[in-house]
């Protein structure tokens, strides 16, 4: 129905739902308050909220950290697709398509799980069927012996191709690294290809695919550069952002870090990025400064979601930040766990 | 009178039913361009309102107010109907 409907109704309706839901997320200061409860005590605080439903129904299978992760994952699933679900028209489209990388993280979740002769109740734990392979499709493939079987099921996805080209080297290697990457390569290619297939709001989608791109990017080189073992590093490198990959591959040589981050600076005309690379002059660890990028992309996306009330960008940075909700929310629970300072595990989040 | 571009002679009950028809025609785009105007508006509004409504049930109350507040403007338009009919 909403397909066959015209005008901008569609839009306001599911911009809004998703505002609504974006302002229902938890507060910076709620993770504060969180910081100084126990697990039993954080499982309490988030059947409070929007987490009800899942700590409920998992209440009697899971407990401690586990529920929390499982029920954290559900929901996050859950919602996922329930945006899916009310969101119209041509915004379905590039929404699928973008949700198409939790379907890259489940396969290699499963792969490497598979791998490392990991039971499928355990790995179960961690995939979340936010993308287009249902919990199904997944407990199919849980069910599968090896990585190869599991490959072999692929048969008839958009994974397939590259799974199936990929997986007896990476197995050979017990690396799945460049199957990774390949993956996320072809993934970015797709949403620029759909990005420019000339939809109504393609060219709001094609800005926050080159934004994603461009931080991916970004945190690779901070990445590959505190490692420094690789000479040519255009095999990792996602085309189609700002950047070209052999300027990518110019910054990565440059000896000095401030110099490099004085390159970036230049080029990457984003507000939000241009302070948060600000910030990251001097010593700095790997952990911040991906925590710090991470931060800057999604001011940067609230900043193109008021730009445009009424396009996809309010859904996708509802997404990213529901995500990141669960992202803290399990690092919190995690630290927890492992007794953590409440210091170490305020650095972790995203706020 | 002659009318100037037909050349037909006017007499004076045809110049004031002319001025009554023109009065209803003015009447009638004023309450029909503001009901455009009103649906127009509300499209935007009435779309939000559901979305938040949706979302939140206690919304409901104040994204009817919100969405009838166009109304206004078929309102004003309906006075100046009225104020040319009668």
């Amino acid at each position: 129905m909403a397909q066959a409907m015209s005008g901008p109704a569609p839009y306001i309706y599911v911009c809004t739902r998703t505002r609504v839901r974006k302002a229902k997320l938890l507060p910076p200061e709620e993770y504060a308050r969180m910081l100084n409860m126990s697990i039993h005590e954080i499982t309490r605080f988030i059947e409070e909220t929007e987490y009800k439903k899942e700590i409920d129904e998992l209440g009697t299978s899971f407990s401690g950290i586990d529920l929390i992760e499982t029920a954290l994952s559900w929901n996050l699933a859950k919602e996922y697709q329930n945006i899916l679900d009310i969101t119209p028209g041509t915004l379905k489209v590039f929404i699928k398509a973008y949700l198409r990388h939790w379907d890259i993280q489940n396969i290699l979740t499963l792969l490497r799980g598979k791998m490392q002769g990991l039971r499928p109740g355990k790995i179960k734990e961690v995939l979340i069927p936010a993308g287009s392979l249902d919990r199904v499709f997944l407990d199919r493939l849980l069910m599968e012996e090896t990585p190869e079987r599991v490959a072999e099921t692929l048969k008839g996805t958009d994974l397939y191709h590259i799974v199936n080209r990929e997986i007896s080297r990476a197995v050979e290697a017990g690396t799945f690294s460049h199957m990774e990457n390949e993956l996320y390569k072809e993934f970015y290619a797709g949403l620029l290809d759909i990005a420019r297939a000339g939809l109504k709001g393609g060219s709001q989608f094609l800005s926050f695919i080159q934004l994603d791109i461009d931080i991916t990017n970004i945190r690779n080189l901070f990445r590959l550069r505190a490692d420094q073992f690789v000479e040519n590093i255009r095999s990792m490198m996602i085309p189609g952002g700002s950047f070209s990959v052999d300027e990518l591959q110019q910054m990565y040589v440059i000896k000095d870090q401030n110099e490099f981050i004085e390159t970036l600076q230049k080029r990457m005309t984003v507000k939000p990025v241009q302070e948060a690379l600000e910030a990251m002059k001097g010593a700095r660890s790997g952990h911040e400064i991906d925590v710090g990028l991470t931060r800057s992309q999604l001011e940067q996306m609230e900043r193109m979601s008021k730009i445009n009330p009424f396009s996809v960008h309010p859904i996708l940075v509802y997404l990213e930040r529901k995500r990141y909700e669960v992202v803290n929310l399990r690092a919190i629970a995690r630290g927890k766990e492992s007794n953590l300072s409440a210091d170490r595990i305020r650095a972790c989040l995203v706020i | 009178m002659v009318d100037v571009t037909t050349g037909v002679v006017m007499t004076e009950e045809m110049i004031k039913a002319s001025q009554v028809g023109m009065k209803a025609i003015g009447a009638g785009m004023a309450v029909g361009l503001t009901g455009i105007g009103t649906g127009l508006a509300e499209m935007s509004i009435g779309a939000a309102a559901v979305g938040a409504a949706a979302e939140n049930k206690d919304m409901f109350g104040l994204a009817l107010l919100f969405t009838v507040i166009p109304e206004t403007i078929v309102i004003f338009g309906l006075v100046v109907a009225l104020l040319l009919l009668f």
